[in-house]
């Protein structure tokens, strides 16, 4: 077999707050996909036949394992991709760039530093087992990479990816049908005739958005979302299985659930007891660290979790 | 032309009524008395707004517009600034760093 690809994804619940940092979690989707999904989009769009997605919680040995088990099923080349950016990088380039140096590990650069992703021999993988792996670093050729990347480690990056994709800024297409220029609305959503929406703007699958609610400055409203009556949303990204209350000016923020992220003043509020936020419907289930087989053709996970494609 | 009233009060212990309805009696009683009454409720002892408290400002409110009068908030917490904007108080009460930037008269914060 030509190439495996092996996706690290953060460490724990993918949907848990990322440590250290805000209401931030990997597995919010980005316009209706994560970026798990959309990397592994990628890695499909290669050609790639073997694709495994780990959870960093799980143990770094379990990892190299997969890796070493692949070189020996005769994989040739082993594309790791640690998620912690969103690039758009083209894989076909590195990966001409890495066989035409015949070099045995490629790690990928930009002007900031790594970005977690490395291409690796499997000579290099079988021979120097778990050292070339922990360390890709140390005996590797550096692609320096150009294009679109954003690091996503905070709620203010993920909202400068939603307004990147909505202005057109980078590559990310929302799902959906575009109903006007940059305005994006899924079938399934219940959008009343009132609503005001201001371009650009994405409404995913079954959301509703009742009457005269205002929608603006580039935000989002993520599937299974219930925006009630006369709410304006202004540069604000809604995350799935969320219900806003009636009436209110939610500026600036990403709201997930009962909890509200405001990005101008930096302030966390979980807003549950207070009536003006709530979960609803059933979010999905989140997994365990261990790789889950699928099959080429199955529909990832929207919360993005492990999949394997053999 | 003498200048407007000022007072300044802090908000009642929710879970007391009777504290509740001294606070808005007090409140009638200042706004009834005088003329363009300017009420400041100093927040800076408030971690997060509740909404009950949010309801009890727009009563405020309420019985300073029959005077002529306004009501401004002092001393918020950024948790409780959210919480205004959220709810769109900010569009009835003047917000201010702290209560001697209210009873002084500074310009009001922008919401």
């Amino acid at each position: 077999m030509e190439m495996g690809a092996l996706v690290v994804t953060a460490g724990g619940d993918v949907t848990s707050t990322a440590p250290g940092s805000s209401l931030w979690a990997p597995a919010w989707p980005v316009l209706g996909q994560t970026v798990l999904e959309r990397w592994i989009k990628m890695v499909r769009g290669l050609g790639v036949g073997l694709v495994s997605v780990v959870d960093r919680a799980e143990q770094q040995s379990n990892r190299v394992h997969t890796m070493i088990e692949w070189a020996r099923e005769g994989v040739e080349r082993i594309l790791l991709i640690v998620l912690g950016s969103y690039a758009e990088i083209d894989l076909c380039d590195l990966v001409r760039f890495h066989y035409e140096g015949q070099h045995q590990v490629t790690r990928v650069f930009d002007q900031e530093g790594p970005l977690g992703i490395s291409l690796l021999d499997r000579g290099c993988v079988l021979g120097h087992r778990e050292r070339a792996i922990h360390e890709p670093h140390s005996h590797s050729s550096r692609y320096d990479f150009l294009g679109y990347v954003i690091r996503l480690s905070s709620t203010v990056s993920y909202r400068q990816l939603v307004e990147d994709a909505l202005q057109g800024r980078c590559g990310i297409r929302p799902t959906g049908i575009q109903t006007r220029e940059r305005v994006w609305i899924d079938q399934t959503a219940f959008v009343d005739p009132s609503v005001q929406i201001e371009a650009p703007c994405y409404i995913g699958p079954r959301a509703r958005v009742r009457a005269s609610v205002r929608i603006r400055g580039c935000s989002s409203i993520e599937r299974d979302c219930d925006i009630d009556l006369g709410t304006t949303l202004d540069h604000t990204s809604i995350l799935p299985n969320t219900y806003v209350a009636p009436g209110l000016y939610v500026r600036e923020s990403v709201v997930d659930g009962t909890k509200l992220e405001n990005l101008a003043r930096g302030v966390e509020l979980d807003l549950g007891t207070a009536g003006l936020l709530a979960r609803i419907g059933n979010p999905q289930p989140t997994t365990s660290g261990r790789p889950v087989q699928v099959s080429p053709d199955q529909e990832l996970p929207l919360s993005g979790a492990e999949a394997q494609q053999s | 032309m003498p200048p407007s009233p000022v007072t300044v009060m802090q908000l009642p212990d929710l879970s007391d009524p009777s504290a509740h309805r001294s606070f808005l009696r007090e409140v009638k009683k200042f706004m009834d008395s005088s003329r363009q009454p300017r009420l400041i409720v100093d927040l800076s002892t408030v971690g997060q707004i509740a909404p009950e408290s949010i309801d009890l400002l727009l009563e405020c409110v309420d019985q300073a517009e029959r005077s002529d009068g306004e009501v401004s908030v002092a001393g918020a917490s950024r948790e409780t600034e959210v919480i205004l904007e959220l709810t769109q108080a900010t569009s009835v009460l003047n917000i201010f760093p702290s209560v001697l930037e209210a009873a002084n008269g500074s310009q009001p914060q922008v919401a």
